[in-house]
């Protein structure tokens, strides 16, 4: 029982280690903060000034609606290049053996790499709702505040291990950056960040469920600007994380047994 | 024992003649096109110069037409203009960056090829390339969002196309040209794209700007090119639309200009500094 309890506790360990280095790394990186930080800026502006010509279409709300749609795309632009290209990164810097090779479970480095990844992100909401104060007045308040740490742990969570799923699968293909670069749009459409899903075609509404980013916006602007607190974003944002960390579980062990097999670990 | 006798090498043109420049302005920029322009390949050519244009020309015409009412072909329009900046700012970055990243550019700055020709060369392929890209987010516009424009005037959007692909391929060298001092030249070309969406017309017309961005606007390349081909697409002719589209050549003009003395001047300094290939 006690040495159950001090794996699980040296588990976590590598978890916020590797979380909180993840972080650090990202602080200094230019492109992570152009993707966190100066991107969701400049798509907040261009949302603030539609949504100004329009005369408030998302409702009393609006500049709130957009600031948290456009910082929500800014987690999600975060998560895809940092999760997307977490191992091929790793396999770059010649890191990849050692970590894989490491007594640790490597599935925990990853979850660690990506869920500071998916932290990082959250940066741009800050940033786009600064920016919507400072520069357009937009007014500051939550319908629900006590659940706002929640949705946003939630949705951290659930972008974390999104980002996992993404390095697992990306890493089969040579040019995950090019994969990250497609998805980027794709994304910030199907899940509702910034236009309403029932605006777009029918068929996408499903393709939103399974997306993780759905619910992360959905709890966020549910306890911010929601008329009933957002239960079943959070719930669903929780459900998803965990069937994705099954899912990126069951490719990382595929792959990286077949890259032990066919000695290909550090081949790009 | 007798010794073979070794042809003698050809003689070179001379490395100031016409026919020199030329090569290296037309085979040399071919080069370098497929040597250092990392997207050049299909399987990264298609998602992020073809894919990612699809989505960003859906996601544009689904918020503007939602946010502000507006018929969705406008920001179709708008961004269909828009991503022949990528193939040129992202394009001209690496094509001159690149040469510093993959170690070749001091056999480059050896030589005695002229350094216009040199940077000049490099310019042809992106502009095509931005061309490329731009027809096939019209053709998408054309289909799925309403674009719609009388084929007389297809000559003059063609032109003001050309006109902006340059420019924007123009301002790219700029930034290519600071790379060559940067550590992380693409930060510099991310952001100009970004700033392009803002700043340039292509989803917010520039009337709804604030007049400080719309001083900015007016200097930067794209904006001149896009609002001619806007024109043309609603019939202006040559005589309406060719003030704009000279004030966009003279700006891409400009920022050519600028690149090529800011390449020559870093040179410089990097052989006085002893920095040409440091990273």
């Amino acid at each position: 029982m006690a040495s159950a309890l001090a794996s699980v506790r040296a588990d976590l360990r590598v978890v916020t280690r590797v979380w909180l280095f993840t972080m650090k790394i990202f602080l200094i990186s230019d492109f992570f903060i152009l993707t966190a930080v100066v991107q969701p800026i400049i798509f907040a502006s261009i949302a603030f000034f539609l949504f100004r010509i329009g005369g408030d279409a998302a409702g009393e709300q609006t500049l709130l609606f957009a600031a948290l749609g456009t910082g929500m795309m800014g987690v999600w632009s975060t998560t895809l290049f940092g999760g997307g290209g977490a191992i091929a990164w790793q396999r770059w810097e010649g890191t990849l053996e050692l970590l894989v090779g490491a007594p640790r479970r490597y599935d925990l480095t990853l979850l660690g790499q990506t869920l500071g990844t998916a932290t990082f992100g959250f940066y741009s909401m800050i940033a786009t709702l600064a920016w919507g104060v400072l520069l357009f007045g937009m007014p500051l308040e939550a319908n629900f505040p006590l659940m706002l740490p929640l949705a946003l742990l939630a949705a951290v969570l659930g972008l974390g291990v999104m980002g996992m799923l993404l390095a697992t699968t990306f890493v089969l293909y040579r040019h995950a950056n090019a994969l990250s670069n497609l998805l980027e749009y794709p994304v910030w459409i199907a899940t509702g960040m910034i236009v309403p899903l029932a605006l777009l075609p029918g068929w996408l509404g499903p393709i939103s469920w399974v997306l993780v980013p759905t619910w992360g916006v959905e709890a966020i602007r549910g306890a911010a600007i929601g008329a009933e607190p957002p239960w079943l974003a959070i719930g669903m944002n929780l459900v998803l994380a965990l069937v994705y960390y099954v899912l990126a579980r069951r490719i990382l062990v595929y792959v990286m047994e077949k890259a032990r097999r066919d000695a290909t670990l550090s081949l790009a | 024992m007798s010794v073979a006798t070794l042809p003698a090498p050809g003689v070179p043109s001379h490395p100031g003649s016409l026919r020199a420049n030329w090569r290296v302005f037309w085979h040399g920029g071919r080069i370098s096109y497929a040597a250092l322009f990392n997207w050049a390949h299909p399987s990264i050519y298609i998602p992020t110069l073809l894919g990612a244009p699809t989505f960003q020309i859906l996601f544009f015409a689904a918020l503007g037409s939602y946010a502000t009412g507006m018929d969705p072909a406008f920001f179709a329009i708008g961004n269909a203009v828009q991503v022949c900046s990528m193939a040129g700012i992202y394009g001209m970055t690496m094509a001159v960056a690149n040469e510093r990243w993959f170690g070749t550019l001091p056999a480059i700055l050896a030589s005695p090829a002229s350094r216009a020709a040199l940077f000049g060369g490099r310019f042809i392929p992106f502009i095509v390339n931005g061309l490329l890209v731009s027809a096939y987010g019209f053709a998408l516009g054309w289909v799925v969002l309403g674009v719609r424009f009388d084929v007389a005037t297809l000559g003059i959007i063609v032109l003001a196309m050309v006109v902006t692909a340059f420019s924007c391929s123009a301002i790219g060298a700029v930034q290519g040209g600071l790379s060559l001092r940067l550590r992380d030249g693409l930060f510099g070309a991310n952001l100009l794209v970004f700033l392009f969406l803002l700043f340039c017309g292509v989803n917010i017309p520039l009337s709804a700007l604030p007049e400080w961005m719309q001083v900015v606007s007016q200097v930067l390349p794209f904006t001149h090119g896009l609002e001619a081909v806007r024109q043309a697409i609603d019939g202006a002719g040559l005589a309406e639309v060719g003030g704009l589209i000279a004030t966009e050549a003279f700006i891409g003009l400009c920022y050519a200009v600028a690149a090529f003395f800011l390449f020559r001047w870093l040179e410089r300094s990097a052989y006085r500094n002893a920095t040409l290939d440091s990273r």
